[in-house]
């Protein structure tokens, strides 16, 4: 088998919340089951966290709520700013690996970061008001993602628009209709219909299924699922659910009080759990 | 003649315990370093000192304080709001601008080399050498989409200008067309979305490669920019959805049988009837008497 390079690799991404002390990283982690400085009182929201991302895989980051994880993938997409880290991407899109070439994207201006994010990511988040404007048509919220990557042909925009919807098993009869008169999964599935517009590189998915009730949960996450292996983006998958970390993905990070514990393949760290918490993570699952 | 020999040389001055065009010369000053920022970053909003005017804030202030910073006595005036000099706005600003400069003034756009004006571009092509300088209520474009200035400022600063993109297209698919009548936004240079006044669409593609200097002055809300001449001014369109301007086909001037200008509508109360004339009235008069329309 060809090993291809990473599309994205992450090392050392550390992001806190005060002022930060000499020993805010020796303090703080699972070995002492705290995110919290005990001498400066900064939160260490995540440190250290290397990863890497290859292309057309699907990775995992597994943990609960204050583990980090969704401040490693809100970091990728520049939503919050780094306070230390280095994020190299090798895309395969000449015109964005041209301009960040053996560069660290987090220090690039909010511009340059804009317009990396619109050339090759796609994000969905937890929170559909977070991803679409509720005021805006579904399609005017896809149109967009496509505006911002320098489309100006309202026809063309149209008919993207509604083959992407018609794949993410939206009524293109709704396309015109804001969302904010749409349930729940189907404001989920035109925020996945949005962050697939550009045809991203790299998709983010940042607790997806949480708030669903579980049929929908199971319709999104077969959807994902067909549509990740339809388009061979490569994926991160952010969840405190084992099931949808099962099912969706081939490798897994397991974090803790915002330090990764334990790493693998997906299947061995769901049989075969070596970290105490993870073991607890696994035990503690409903099934 | 230098400038201060040409100040002493004015008549007597009616009003001697205020400056030359009555703001005093550090404000002027303080304009001008503004004004010219404006020049150098063509479309950008540089924020200014508004002062307080012996007019209200949103009657004109902006325009008025370009032109008293920048007249002097050598220069030849014309005010016209909405096309017009013989509105009340204009005849005022006129007036008051005469008064604190003893400057000549002109109705006539060919002969004027500084013209402030309400709403409209004059129908003569304006040439190297003259200044307009518009009267702005609302300088920021994106103020129908982000109403808060710090977003705004921010969208400016990364050309960050989908949402006003997605404004035009949710336009189209409500309406299949786009209904913005005046303040159509334009892109000036390439790089910024300007809010060029409420002059009707007629006019924007006037702004595009000018020769003469367009200065813009809001007031109220404190902001002075620019379009240099010879400066790129594209409408916001789409490749299938171009942007139009108003529409005068088969309508003429009924006083000075203009074909191609922009016109104004009158209703006829006794008659219903529909009747047309020049928005710009000097040039409406010019084109009448070569046409032997008017006498004297």
């Amino acid at each position: 088998m060809l090993i291809k390079n990473p599309i994205l690799t992450a090392t050392n991404l550390t992001k806190r919340y005060g002022p930060g002390c000499a020993k805010c990283l020796e303090q703080t982690g699972p070995d002492y089951g705290r995110n919290q400085c005990p001498v400066c009182g900064t939160v260490i929201a995540c440190a250290g966290v290397d990863l890497a991302i290859h292309p057309q895989e699907v990775l995992g980051v597994v943990g609960e709520s204050g583990s980090g994880k969704s401040t490693v993938i809100k970091m990728l997409h520049f939503d919050i700013d780094a306070d230390d880290g280095h994020v190299g991407l090798h895309t395969g899109k000449i015109e964005t690996d041209n301009r960040v070439r053996n560069q660290n994207v987090l220090k690039f201006s909010s511009f340059g970061k804009r317009q990396i994010r619109n050339a090759v990511m796609g994000i969905v988040y937890q929170n559909p008001h977070l991803g679409l404007r509720m005021n805006i048509s579904a399609g005017g919220n896809i149109a967009e993602r496509l505006l911002m990557a320098g489309w100006r042909n309202v026809g063309d925009m149209r008919k993207r628009s509604a083959m992407l919807l018609d794949k993410t098993e939206v009524p293109i009869s709704r396309m015109d209709e804001a969302p904010r008169n749409f349930s729940g999964g189907m404001q989920q599935r035109v925020q996945i219909a949005k962050a697939l517009s550009n045809e991203p590189v790299l998709l983010l998915l940042d607790e997806v299924t949480t708030g669903l009730d579980v049929s929908v949960q199971a319709r999104v996450l077969d959807l994902i699922r067909k549509l990740q292996q339809e388009m061979d983006v490569a994926t991160l998958v952010v969840s405190h659910d084992l099931g949808v970390i099962r099912m969706l993905t081939t490798r897994t990070m397991v974090m803790k009080n915002g330090r990764v514990v334990e790493a693998g393949l997906t299947d061995q760290i769901l049989e075969d759990p070596q970290h105490p918490y993870t073991q607890l993570l696994v035990s503690s699952a409903l099934h | 003649m230098s400038l201060a020999e040409s100040i002493e040389q004015l008549p007597e001055q009616k009003h001697a315990s205020y400056s030359f065009a009555f703001i005093d010369e550090g404000a002027k000053r303080e304009i001008r370093r503004q004004t010219l920022k404006a020049v150098a970053i063509p479309g950008y909003q540089v924020p200014f000192g508004s002062r307080d005017m012996p007019v209200a804030r949103g009657w004109g202030t902006g325009g008025l304080q370009l032109t008293l910073s920048l007249i002097g006595p050598d220069d030849m005036l014309k005010v016209i709001d909405q096309g017009s000099d013989d509105s009340v706005n204009a005849v005022n600003i006129r007036k008051f601008i005469e008064r604190v400069t003893s400057v000549n003034t002109t109705t006539d756009t060919e002969k004027a080399s500084v013209i402030q004006t309400r709403h409209r571009i004059p129908e003569e092509h304006l040439k190297d050498g003259q200044i307009l300088i518009f009267q702005v209520p609302i300088p920021e474009p994106l103020r129908d989409v982000e109403p808060s200035e710090r977003e705004t400022r921010r969208m400016h600063a990364e050309a960050d200008y989908s949402r006003m993109w997605l404004f035009l297209y949710e336009d189209i698919v409500k309406y299949n067309q786009i209904t913005i009548g005046s303040r159509y936004p334009v892109m000036v240079g390439g790089r910024y979305i300007m809010d060029p006044s409420p002059i009707p669409r007629w006019d924007i593609p006037r702004l595009h490669m000018g020769d003469a200097l367009f200065l813009f002055g809001a007031g109220r809300e404190k902001r002075i920019y620019a379009i240099p001449p010879h400066t790129t001014v594209e409408p916001l369109e789409f490749d299938d959805h171009r942007f139009n301007v108003e529409d005068f086909t088969d309508k003429v001037c009924m006083r000075c049988g203009s074909e191609n200008t922009y016109l104004d509508e009158l209703v006829d109360d006794a008659t219903g009837k529909r009747i047309y004339t020049c928005s710009d009235t000097a040039y409406c008069e010019k084109a009448a008497r070569q046409k032997g329309l008017l006498n004297g």
